[in-house]
């Protein structure tokens, strides 16, 4: 039950929150969205609430509640996942007259970001979608890690173990991810903070690519300079074995 | 002041890449070694010798590291390498021990001042082991106390729950708490009557990037009485600080007595061999645990063993460490404190912990320690550093001219701090 609460937490707060970038980032997702005006609250009992916004070709999710135009509501987290596996489809309790955005557009944008982020050998061949992989895997990834780290027995274990501060991520020449510890729970934001405690600087998309995609050995990656750490490394040190539990939710 | 470039030890590095899991693993590699940045550190070694080492690329170094301790006396030093030699040209690995078992057994016991037996393995980790598992032999109880931030090595009831490889059951019989607050440790007794088995603990606290602490006024006689009130064994893991404190043991240097005591790393001045010694009350219980290995009993070792402490008795190479060390550490943060830099020492002077702390986050400490190590003085940024016996006067002082330098480039580099 409590790996279901955290797997809902992901899905929702780490995979579907891609959609804002994934919209950004792929012209035919900006397309799908074009001219469309809905806002999307995801309500699963028992976790925080979403709200994915699709307006003037822009999609904003933001955690927590707030006023939308579709309500979906999961009576458990289970059934949200089973959604989110295709096995069940969601129950919109308000905003039944724009049932037609979740069949059409919506559908089409999950499809999007199933393509981007389930990669083959052979996409990965593709600069352009290596480069979109890459900053929707780090997303996903660097998104779980607070659901992880605040619901997940062992993900608290080693929260607890950072200190307070926060911890910068960077990509050069991509994207950039700040995680921020304070007494044990964890929350990521995109950008930069300043005054950081500790820092993880990917070399190059390339790189991250290769160890997010599993292909380049971190380890070998901090030796030859393409994975640089610096600062208070012990923070970096727990929250890589949050991330490594990342995989075993997203499988 | 000319700075060293690694190209040789980087094209190797990626050839180890290819058939060794993170091409250096564990303390030595640049990962858990935190080589930061890479490009300032070398990663392979080509020779050593006393207090220095020169890499591939033919660079010298000052070694504050010494191999994370067992560098004790130099490398190379003359004295075990030919006790070594001449115990290979009779016999190393065989199918009974030699008496070279026995004689270290003997200089031990007459060395360590809690000692009335020695009980030998290879890593410091292997008699760490070996000491709970005596103490729950002896006491029948399966609990430990173990304090925060503490090291006893990589077996899993030594590691965390939550890193990988580990389980629940692994770590469940461990009892956390804090260095120095012996209420915590009275609460934690008194929370588990009749499950103690063991308390275990380095001399003084020497966590990894934080500044070091040792015991406050009385810790040690207050945990000693405590445990010996309720029938727990008092294990020291001596493994770190052995031999660099005194040689009759750490706990004898803090003024109390173990009743288990791990040696490992200055033991025999880069031989592979561990002890753990132990009071005659838990002979029994040693006897009893079934722990043994392939190559525990090898004699060329044991003769390393005892050419090395008695060496560091001949010339009392701890208190020699402790001297260098005071002249070191002083110098260092004299001269940090000239450019502006506050380089907090702590620990004991033979392996003390040093950090600037004019920030939070150790990034001033690590760019600081990456240009020493450019310069020819092998310090880690993270991990206590080590003195040796073979550090002269001469060597202090070209670190002090390297800190400077490293100092002045820090300094220029950041105009927004200084």
């Amino acid at each position: 039950m409590a790996e279901e609460k955290v797997k809902a937490c992901i899905n929702l707060h780490a995979v579907l929150r891609n959609l804002e970038d994934l919209c950004e980032l792929d012209p035919m997702s900006r397309k799908i969205i074009q001219g469309k005006n809905v806002a999307l609250k995801f309500s699963v009992v028992g976790i925080s609430k979403s709200v994915i916004t699709f307006t003037e070709g822009k999609c904003t999710a933001v955690k927590g509640d707030g006023p939308c135009s579709i309500n979906l509501y999961f009576s458990s987290p289970r059934n949200f996942n089973l959604m989110i596996e295709g096995k069940k489809n969601p129950i919109p309790t308000k905003g039944f007259q724009h049932i037609g955005f979740l069949k059409n557009e919506f559908t089409k944008l999950a499809d999007r970001l199933s393509y981007y982020l389930k990669p083959t050998a052979e996409l990965l061949g593709d600069k352009e979608y290596a480069r979109i992989n890459t900053i929707l895997t780090a997303y996903t990834a660097f998104f779980a890690i607070p659901e992880i780290a605040n619901w997940d027995p062992l993900g608290q274990l080693n929260a607890s173990r950072i200190a307070d501060g926060a911890i910068n991520v960077e990509v050069i020449d991509g994207p950039a991810i700040s995680i921020t510890a304070k007494g044990g729970r964890l929350e990521t934001s995109k950008g930069k903070t300043a005054n950081a405690r500790a820092f993880m600087v990917f070399d190059s998309i390339d790189t991250a690519s290769g160890i997010l995609n599993g292909t380049l050995d971190s380890y070998s990656c901090i030796g030859e300079g393409r994975l640089s750490i610096s600062g208070f490394v012990p923070m970096i040190d727990n929250l890589n074995k949050i991330l490594a539990q990342v995989p075993g939710y997203l499988m | 002041m000319k700075t060293y470039s690694y190209p040789r030890s980087q094209e190797i590095f990626r050839r180890a890449s290819k058939v060794i899991p993170s091409g250096i693993y564990g303390h030595l590699g640049p990962s858990q070694g935190c080589f930061i940045p890479v490009q300032a550190y070398p990663f392979f070694v080509e020779r050593a010798k006393g207090a220095y080492f020169w890499d591939v690329d033919g660079n010298r170094f000052i070694d504050y590291m010494c191999a994370y301790g067992p560098n004790v006396l130099g490398y190379n030093d003359p004295d075990v390498d030919e006790a070594v030699s001449k115990q290979m040209a009779i016999g190393n690995c065989t199918t009974l021990p030699t008496t070279k078992m026995i004689e270290l057994a003997e200089l031990l016991v007459d060395t360590v001042t809690s000692a009335d037996w020695a009980f030998f393995a290879k890593n410091g980790g292997d008699v760490t082991s070996f000491a709970l598992m005596t103490a729950r032999a002896a006491t029948n109880r399966p609990k430990v106390i173990l304090f925060h931030g503490g090291y006893h090595g990589v077996a899993p009831w030594a590691q965390k729950l939550g890193y990988p490889g580990i389980t629940a059951a692994d770590t469940e019989n461990n009892i956390y708490v804090h260095w120095n607050n012996y209420a915590e440790i009275q609460a934690a007794v008194r929370d588990n009557p009749g499950q103690i088995a063991c308390l275990m603990a380095p001399p003084y606290h020497h966590p990894i990037f934080e500044d070091n602490q040792l015991p406050a006024e009385g810790f040690w006689a207050k945990v000693r009485k405590l445990c010996t009130d309720n029938g727990i064994v008092l294990a020291i893991d001596d493994v770190r600080c052995g031999f660099r404190l005194d040689n009759r043991g750490s706990d004898y240097y803090y003024g109390f007595k173990a009743d288990l005591i791990c040696f490992c790393k200055a033991l025999a001045n880069g031989w592979n061999v561990s002890a753990l010694c132990g009071t005659d009350s838990l002979k029994e219980a040693a006897s009893a645990v079934m722990y043994t290995g392939s190559y525990w009993l090898s004699s060329a070792p044991f003769a390393a063993a005892i050419a090395t402490v008695t060496k560091l008795r001949q010339i009392d190479g701890a208190k020699l460490m402790l001297a260098q060390g005071r002249k070191l550490t002083a110098g260092l943060r004299e001269i940090g404190l000239v450019h502006g830099f506050d380089l907090r020492i702590s620990g004991e002077p033979s392996m003390w912990f040093m950090r600037i702390a004019n920030d939070d986050n150790m990034l001033l400490h690590q760019e600081w320690v990456a240009e020493c190590v450019r310069r020819g003085a092998f310090f880690t940024n993270h991990h206590n550093l080590f003195i040796n016996c073979a550090l002269s006067d001469e060597d202090i002082k070209h670190t002090f001219a390297i800190a400077e330098d490293a100092f002045k480039t820090v300094k220029e580099r950041h105009p927004e701090i200084f």
